[in-house]
C-alpha cells in the first residue's frame, strides 16, 4: 500500500518535470508578505507624472538603437527595389535640413567654401517623381474607365495625389523616421514630398517602367473600397445626362415617380426613375422628389460611365504586369459635351422664335 | 461574460494596412531589438539565439533592421517596432532559443495593429440573385399616382362564386359545372 503511494507520488513528480519550464514551477516559493509601500509609491509616481506632463516627443534617431545606414538599406529592401544608396539617401534630404546644417557650420566658424558641402536636397527628385505620378495615374484611370468623363478622372487623380494620401502612404512604408528635415513632428507636406522623391529615385535609378510599377503597387490600391463616383463633385447631373443622351442619339430623360411612402411625415420617401425612349435607365430613392430625381440622374450617369457598383475590380498587382496602356488616350470632357449640347439647343430655339 | 467586461475588450473589423499585398507585400515590422545581459544566467538562451539563429533571420529578411542592446542584469526581451508606429515588447525570460525563434517570427508576420476581438460585417454564402427585398419590390408603379380614396382600389376582390351565388344558380336550374368552368381567379 505504502509503496504504491510512493510510486504515484513519483509519477506525479515525473510528470511535473516533464512539462516544459518545470524548473520554474519546482523553484517557485509563494510569497508570504506583500509590499505595503508599493501602492503608495505607485500613486506618488502617478501624481508626479501628471504634474510633469507627458514625455517630450523625440526623433527616433535620438535613441541608442539607431543606425541610419542600416535603416536606409532596409528601406530599399523593404520595397523590394534594388536602388543605389546615394540616390535613396538624396530622396530623404529636405532643403530645410541643408540650410540648418549650413547655419550650424557657420556658427561653429567652419568656412563652407573650404569644406565643401556634399548634400543635395530632394527637390529635383520630387519634381520628377510628381510628374510621373500624375501622368501615370491619369493614363491608368483613363484606360481602366474608358467611358468616364475627364473631370471624373482628374478628381480621382486629385484624391490620390493629395497631400493627405501621399503622406499616409509615406508613413506606412517607413519614411517618417528616415526624413532629414527641420520640422518635428514631421509635417504631412514634408512626407508627401519625400514620397514623390522616392518615386523620383526609382525613376532615376530603374527607369520609367519600374517607377510606374511602383506607383501601381503603392498608390493605386488605395482606390479599393472607395466610391469613385463620390469623388467627383457634379453640380447639375440632369443637365449632363440630357447632353449625353443627345450625344449618343437617345431620347431626352424623363423623370417619373415610381413609388412614394410616408409623404406627410419627416420620414418621407420617394423613388424616382428616369426613362429615355421608354426605357428605365436609372432609379433612386430620396427624401423629396427633387433629391430623388437628382440622385436618379446620378445613378443613370453612373451606368452610362460604366462605373456602377457592379463594375469589375481594378487590374493591379501581378495581373497588371502585362498591362497594355494607351498613353495618348483622352476621355470625353463633360464640360465640352454640355456646352456643345446647350449651344445647339439655343440655336434651335432662336431659329424657332425668328 | 459580464456586459461591462465585454465593453472593455476592444473590438474592430479586420484591417489591411495600406491594402498591403494587393500590389506588393511590404513587411510591416520595420525594426526589432533584442535586449539581453552579457553575463547574467537569465539571458543564456537569448545569447544562444543571437549566436546561432539571429544572423539567419537578418539575412532572410533584409527589410527588417536588427539591433542588439546589451543591458546589465536585466531580463531578456524583444522590442518590435512597426511601420504604423506600433511598438510591442515581449519578455523572453526562461524561453529557449527555439521558442525565441518562434516569437520573432510571430512579431515579423504581424501587421502592428493592436490585437482585438474580431467583428465582421453581415455576410452570406448564398447572396440573393434578385437583390435585397424592399417594400416596393413587386409594387406596381401605378399606385404612386393614384388618388385615394379611389373606386378601383376599394373594389372587393372577386375570387369566385360565393355560396349565395351557388344557391341562386341551383334555384334557377342552370347547369352548375359550366358556371364553375367559367369562373376564374382574378389576380388583380
Amino acid at each position: 500500500m505504502a509503496s504504491s503511494i510512493v510510486r504515484t507520488c513519483m509519477n506525479i513528480r515525473a510528470n511535473v518535470v516533464g512539462v516544459r519550464g518545470a524548473a520554474l514551477i519546482l523553484n517557485y516559493v509563494p510569497r508570504r508578505n506583500h509590499n505595503r509601500y508599493e501602492m503608495k509609491y505607485r500613486r506618488e509616481m502617478y501624481i508626479r507624472r501628471l504634474e510633469v506632463g507627458p514625455e517630450k516627443e523625440r526623433r527616433r534617431s535620438e535613441w541608442i538603437n539607431w543606425n541610419y545606414d542600416c535603416e536606409i538599406f532596409a528601406f530599399g529592401k523593404r520595397l523590394s527595389e534594388d536602388l543605389s544608396e546615394s540616390v535613396l539617401r538624396q530622396a530623404f534630404v529636405q532643403s530645410s535640413y541643408i540650410e540648418r546644417e549650413k547655419q550650424k557650420r557657420k556658427e561653429l566658424g567652419i568656412d563652407t567654401d573650404v569644406m565643401s558641402f556634399q548634400l543635395q536636397d530632394n527637390g529635383e527628385l520630387a519634381e520628377k517623381g510628381s510628374e510621373l505620378l500624375s501622368s501615370y495615374i491619369k493614363v491608368y484611370l483613363r484606360n481602366m474607365y474608358p467611358y468616364m468623363f475627364e473631370e471624373g478622372v482628374s478628381s480621382i487623380h486629385d484624391y490620390l495625389v493629395s497631400e493627405q494620401m501621399l503622406s499616409y502612404i509615406a508613413k506606412h512604408i517607413g519614411c517618417e523616421d528616415l526624413v532629414l528635415s527641420e520640422d518635428f513632428p514631421v509635417k504631412s507636406s514634408t512626407l508627401s514630398q519625400t514620397f514623390k522623391a522616392v518615386v523620383g529615385a526609382v525613376l532615376k535609378d530603374k527607369g520609367q517602367e519600374r517607377a510606374e510599377c511602383f506607383v501601381r503597387d503603392f498608390v493605386l490600391p488605395q482606390l479599393i473600397s472607395k466610391d469613385i463616383n463620390e469623388l467627383w463633385e457634379l453640380i447639375n447631373p440632369m443637365g449632363l445626362l440630357s447632353a449625353v443622351l443627345a450625344l449618343i442619339g437617345k431620347g431626352p430623360p424623363e423623370p417619373r415617380l415610381l413609388w412614394k411612402s410616408a409623404t406627410n411625415t419627416i420620414m418621407s420617401l420617394y423613388w424616382v426613375g428616369i426613362y429615355s425612349d421608354k426605357q428605365l435607365i436609372g432609379k433612386s430613392p430620396g427624401e423629396t422628389v427633387t433629391i430623388a430625381e437628382e440622385m436618379a440622374a446620378r445613378e443613370a450617369l453612373k451606368k452610362l460611365m460604366k462605373t456602377d457598383d457592379s463594375r469589375s475590380p481594378l487590374i493591379l498587382g501581378r495581373m497588371a504586369d502585362n498591362l497594355k496602356l494607351d498613353y495618348k488616350r483622352v476621355n470625353v470632357s463633360a464640360e465640352e459635351v454640355t456646352r456643345k449640347h446647350f449651344s445647339n439647343e439655343d440655336r434651335h430655339n432662336n431659329t424657332a422664335t425668328s | 461574460m459580464a456586459t461591462a467586461a465585454k465593453k472593455m475588450i476592444p473590438e474592430d473589423f479586420l484591417k489591411n494596412v495600406l491594402q498591403n499585398g494587393v500590389g506588393r507585400y511590404v513587411c510591416q515590422l520595420q525594426r526589432i531589438t533584442f535586449r539581453f545581459c552579457k553575463s547574467h544566467g537569465g539571458s543564456r538562451h537569448m545569447r544562444d539565439f543571437i549566436e546561432n539563429h539571429m544572423l539567419d533571420f537578418s539575412q532572410k529578411h533584409p527589410g527588417v533592421v536588427v539591433y542588439l542592446q546589451p543591458r546589465r542584469n536585466r531580463p531578456p526581451s524583444i522590442v518590435a517596432e512597426y511601420l504604423n508606429g506600433g511598438r510591442e515588447v515581449l519578455l523572453m525570460s526562461g524561453k529557449e532559443p527555439g521558442e525565441i525563434c518562434k516569437w520573432t517570427e510571430h512579431l515579423r508576420t504581424r501587421s502592428g495593429i493592436q490585437i482585438v476581438k474580431m467583428i465582421n460585417n453581415i455576410h452570406t454564402e448564398t447572396p440573393s440573385t434578385q437583390g435585397i427585398w424592399h417594400p416596393f419590390m413587386f409594387r406596381d408603379t401605378e399606385w404612386a399616382v393614384t388618388k385615394f380614396p379611389s373606386k378601383k382600389a376599394s373594389e372587393v376582390l372577386k375570387i369566385g362564386l360565393t355560396a349565395t351565388d351557388l344557391v341562386l344558380e341551383e334555384q334557377q336550374g342552370e347547369p352548375l359545372i359550366d358556371s364553375m368552368n367559367t369562373c376564374k381567379i382574378d389576380d388583380k
